[in-house]
C-alpha cells in the first residue's frame, strides 16, 4: 500500500452517544488550527457531518453508487466549516440490504477516486457506527485504512459494552496491521461517579482516557443551529474542551492494543458498579467511599 | 487452519438444488444469487455425461445479483425477475432458488413470492444458500422446501393412489446413470403392478410433485432423500422405507418388493412371475461371462470412489460377480457430522470394504488408491490420472464422468447391472491388452537395442546372454 497521506483516525461509539457531535467538533477544531481535514461519516444514517455543513443536502457515496453513474469526488463531497471536506458513506434503508458491505464499498470507492491524493489531508476522521456488529463496520480499523481509533463513551453500561466490543475488534485486527486504540473519549460527563466508572473501565482494559467532554447546553444549542460548538460558540468553555481534545488526538502517539473484558467479566464488573451506585444514590455511602 | 481441497466434486447446495429442479419437466427455476452462480454449475455439468435439460446455463432465469443488491437488498430485483420470467417463459411451476446473497442480506423473498402468487402465478420459494452444504444438501432441501409449500398453491388434492410409490435418492446429474436408473426402478416396480413418482427425467414432471402427496409409500435409496420423504410423511402420513442402496440383482429386487409389501399389497402371482423372469435374465448374462471371469482373472483387488450408495451397490456387485476384494472405499458424499439423517450404513459398508475413507479431496483419494495397491478402480473421471499413473484400469461409474455420454443407460437392477459388468470386464481386458502392447513395444525396442548391442559388442560374445535374459523377463511379466 502506498504511503498514507495524513493521519487517519477512526472514531467509534454506540449510536446516540455523541460521536458525530464529538467528531465534527474535533474536525472543526483541527480546521480552525489550520489543518486540512476530511470527515467521512460511516453510518447509514448519514448525518455525521450535518453540523459542519449547516445541514445542507449532501448525496451519499452509496446513493451515487446505486444510481450506477460515473462518480466524481465533487458529487459526493462538500466543503464545510473551515474547509473540512465532508463525505457521507450512506447505506440502505433500515431493515434492507447490508450496511456493513455498504461501508466497505464506500471506503473502497473513495480510495479508487484518489480522494487522499487529490485533497492531501493532514487528518482524515472516520465517524463509525460503533457496535461493530459485523465485519463491514470493522473496515476502517482493518486493512491499514486507519492506524488509530478512538471510542466515544458515556458511563452508561451499553456505551461501555459497545466500547468493549470495539476493543475486541481492535484486539483481533491489530496483530495483522489493523488500527490500535488511541483512547476513550468520555462524553456526557456529569458530576458524581460517572468519570470514575469510565476510568475504572479503561484501567481494567489497559486503555486510557483521551479527554472528558462534559454535558453542556452549548452543544445542544449549537446543534439546533446546525453548527459545531467551535463555529457557533467559539469563545465558550465547551469549544476549548473540543480544542484540547483535538490537540490531544492530533499529537497522541501512545497507541495500545486493549484487553477487552470477557462477557462474564464485564457482567460482574457492571454488577459491582450497580451495587456501588445504589449505595451512593441511596445515600448509604458518599462518592469517595464508594470508589 | 484452512486446507486446500483438490478437485472438489460436490458443488455447493445451490448447484444441487438447481440441477434438481432443472430436471423436473414443467419447472422454471429462478435463481436469486450472485451473477454466474448458476452458470458455474452449468459449466461444470455441461462437460459431464448426461446432456442438458431445458433450462440450463445461460437460459436459466436469474437475478445475477451485484454488489448494489448486497448493499441495498435484492428483493426488488427479484420481483422484477419473477415478473419478467412468468411473462416470457411458460411453466407449470416457478421455483425461486434463493442463495448466498439473499440468505446473508435477508431479502424479504416471502413478500415477493406472495405478491406474485396473489396474481395467480404458481411460484414457490426455497432458501438454499450455497454455503449451507454440498449439492446433496441442495437436492434434499430443495425438494423438502417444495413439498412444504407447493400444496398451498396446488389446492386440487386428487385421490390417494394405493399403488403409487415416491422414489428418492437417485440424484439428477449427480448420479451419471440417473436417467436410466429412474427408468429401471420404474420398470421393476411396474413389473409387480406398482406405479412410480420419479419426479425427474423423461417420465417425471410437476405432476409427480403434485401427486407425491397421494402416494402410498416413499422409498429412499441411500442417504439422500430422507428429508423430503420425511416432509411428506409429516404432512400426509406417507410411510417411508429406507434402503442402503439400489438393487443389483433379482434377490435385491425381491427384498425391495417384500419391503414394499409391508405397506402395499402386491399380487403374489404377478410378483413371482416377474421375479422369475428377472432371475432368468440375470442368470443368462451372469453365466455368460463365467469364462471371462476365469480367463481374465477378474477377482481383483478393487478401490471404489463415489457416493456411499455407489460404494455399497458396486462393491457388492464386484464381490458377488467377480469375487473381487474391495480393498479401499472412498465415500465422497460423507459428512463429517450428519445430524439430519437416521440411516446408518456402517455395518453394510464394513461387510463390503476392507478400509473405508471419507473425503472428496483428490489428493487424499489419489493417496488412498496408491496405498491400497488396488488392481482396478471404480470411480469418476477424476480418478483417471491416478489410474493411468499406476497402470490400473478405471471403471467410470460416479460423478463426474467425462468423455462418455450416458443417457438412458442404467447401472442398477438386473438389466442395468449387465452394462456395469460388461464395463468392468472391458476395462480389465483393455488394460491388460494395453499392458501387453506396452511390453511388446518395449520388447521390440529391447530387441532393436540388442541388434545395436550385437553390432557394438560383437567382440564381447555377450549378445546371446542379454537376449535370453530380456526375453525371459518379458514373458514372465506378461
Amino acid at each position: 500500500m502506498a504511503e498514507k497521506i495524513g493521519k487517519h483516525i477512526a472514531i467509534y461509539g454506540k449510536g446516540g452517544i455523541g460521536k458525530s457531535t464529538t467528531t465534527s467538533n474535533i474536525s472543526a477544531a483541527l480546521a480552525e488550527a489550520g489543518y486540512r481535514v476530511i470527515q467521512i461519516g460511516c453510518d447509514p444514517k448519514s448525518d455525521s457531518t450535518n453540523t459542519l455543513r449547516g445541514n445542507n443536502y449532501l448525496p451519499t457515496v452509496l446513493d451515487s453508487l446505486r444510481e450506477g453513474n460515473k462518480i466524481h469526488l465533487d458529487d459526493i463531497s462538500v466543503k464545510g466549516f473551515g474547509g473540512v471536506l465532508c463525505i457521507e458513506s450512506g447505506g440502505p434503508v433500515p431493515g434492507v440490504g447490508c450496511a456493513g458491505r455498504g461501508i466497505n464499498a464506500a471506503v473502497n470507492l473513495l480510495q479508487e477516486l484518489n480522494l487522499f491524493e487529490e485533497f492531501k489531508p493532514d487528518y482524515v476522521l472516520y465517524d463509525v457506527l460503533g457496535d461493530v456488529v459485523c465485519g463491514g463496520f470493522a473496515v476502517p480499523i482493518r486493512d491499514g485504512i486507519t492506524d488509530r481509533a478512538y471510542v466515544v463513551s458515556s458511563s452508561d453500561f451499553m456505551a461501555l459494552y459497545a466500547a468493549n466490543n470495539l476493543f475486541k475488534a481492535i484486539n483481533k485486527y491489530a496483530p495483522t496491521g489493523g488500527a490500535k486504540l488511541g483512547g476513550v473519549i468520555a462524553n456526557s460527563m456529569k458530576p458524581g461517579y460517572h468519570r470514575e466508572i469510565v476510568e475504572d473501565f479503561v484501567e481494567k482494559t489497559g486503555t486510557s482516557i483521551a479527554g472528558y467532554v462534559n454535558r453542556s447546553i452549548d452543544v445542544q444549542q449549537s446543534e439546533l443551529y446546525g453548527k459545531t460548538v467551535i463555529e457557533a460558540k467559539p469563545n465558550s468553555a465547551q469549544a476549548d474542551i473540543y480544542r484540547n481534545l483535538a490537540k490531544y488526538i492530533a499529537e497522541n502517539e501512545n497507541l495500545v492494543v486493549p484487553n477487552p473484558l470477557g462477557s462474564a467479566e464485564l457482567r460482574d464488573w457492571a454488577r459491582n458498579w450497580g451495587d456501588r451506585i445504589y449505595d451512593i444514590e441511596s445515600g448509604v455511602v458518599g462518592v469517595a467511599e464508594a470508589i | 487452519m484452512a486446507n486446500i481441497i483438490k478437485n472438489p466434486r460436490n458443488g455447493c447446495a445451490l448447484h444441487g438444488a438447481l440441477q434438481t429442479v432443472q430436471e423436473i419437466q414443467g419447472v422454471v427455476p429462478v435463481v436469486h444469487a450472485n451473477a454466474s452462480c448458476g452458470v458455474i454449475n452449468y459449466l461444470a455439468n455441461s462437460k459431464t455425461s448426461g446432456g442438458n435439460p431445458r433450462f440450463s446455463g445461460y437460459s436459466t432465469p436469474g437475478t445475477a445479483a451485484q454488489e448494489r443488491h448486497v448493499i441495498f437488498g435484492g428483493a426488488s430485483r427479484l420481483r422484477e425477475q419473477i415478473k419478467n420470467t412468468v411473462k416470457v417463459v411458460d411453466g407449470s411451476l416457478y421455483i425461486i432458488l434463493n442463495s448466498c446473497e439473499s440468505a446473508m442480506v435477508g431479502d424479504d423473498v416471502d413478500a415477493m413470492t406472495r405478491e406474485i402468487v396473489e396474481q395467480g402465478e404458481p411460484v414457490v420459494d426455497t432458501l438454499i444458500a450455497g454455503f449451507n452444504g454440498s449439492a446433496y444438501y441442495g437436492y434434499e432441501h430443495v425438494l423438502a422446501d417444495i413439498f412444504k409449500s407447493v400444496y398451498e398453491l396446488k389446492k386440487n388434492e386428487g385421490e390417494k393412489n394405493p399403488r403409487l410409490v415416491n422414489i428418492f435418492g437417485i440424484i439428477p446429474q449427480k448420479d451419471p446413470y440417473w436417467q436410466g436408473n429412474l427408468e429401471e426402478i420404474t420398470r421393476i416396480l411396474n413389473g409387480v403392478g406398482l406405479e412410480t413418482n420419479i419426479f425427474f427425467g423423461a417420465d417425471g414432471g410437476t405432476e409427480d410433485i403434485e401427486n407425491a402427496r397421494n402416494a402410498a409409500l416413499s422409498i429412499t435409496f441411500g442417504r439422500w432423500g430422507e428429508l423430503p420423504a420425511k416432509v411428506l410423511n409429516e404432512k400426509f402420513e406417507i410411510p417411508v422405507i429406507q434402503r442402503a442402496a439400489l438393487p443389483i440383482n433379482a434377490d435385491d429386487e425381491r427384498a425391495l418388493i417384500e419391503g414394499i409389501e409391508e405397506y402395499i399389497t402386491i399380487d403374489q402371482e404377478t410378483k413371482e412371475h416377474f421375479l422369475e423372469k428377472e432371475q432368468k435374465y440375470e442368470l443368462n448374462y451372469w453365466s455368460r461371462v463365467r469364462d471371462e471371469i476365469i480367463e481374465n482373472d477378474l477377482g481383483r483387488t478393487v478401490a471404489i470412489v463415489g457416493e456411499e450408495e455407489h460404494v455399497i451397490r458396486l462393491g457388492k456387485l464386484v464381490q458377488e460377480v467377480f469375487g473381487a476384494e474391495v480393498v479401499a472405499a472412498v465415500l465422497t458424499d460423507a459428512l463429517k457430522k450428519d445430524e439430519e439423517h437416521t440411516l446408518d450404513n456402517g455395518e453394510v459398508l464394513n461387510s463390503i470394504a476392507k478400509n473405508i475413507y471419507k473425503t472428496s479431496d483428490q489428493k487424499d483419494i489419489n493417496d488412498i488408491i496408491r496405498q491400497s495397491k488396488a488392481e482396478l478402480v471404480i470411480g469418476s473421471s477424476l480418478e483417471q490420472h491416478v489410474a493411468d499413473k499406476h497402470g490400473i484400469p478405471l471403471v467410470e461409474a460416479s460423478y463426474p464422468v467425462y468423455h462418455k455420454t450416458i443417457l438412458n443407460h442404467s447401472s442398477i437392477g438386473v438389466r442395468g447391472i449387465v452394462g456395469v459388468i460388461a464395463e468392468y470386464i472391458t476395462a480389465v481386458k483393455q488394460a491388460d491388452k494395453e499392458k501387453e502392447e506396452k511390453l511388446q513395444n518395449k520388447l521390440k525396442e529391447f530387441k532393436g537395442q540388442n541388434v545395436w548391442q550385437e553390432h557394438s559388442y560383437k567382440k564381447s560374445h555377450n549378445v546371446k546372454q542379454v537376449g535370453l535374459v530380456s526375453q525371459g523377463a518379458v514373458r514372465e511379466s506378461i
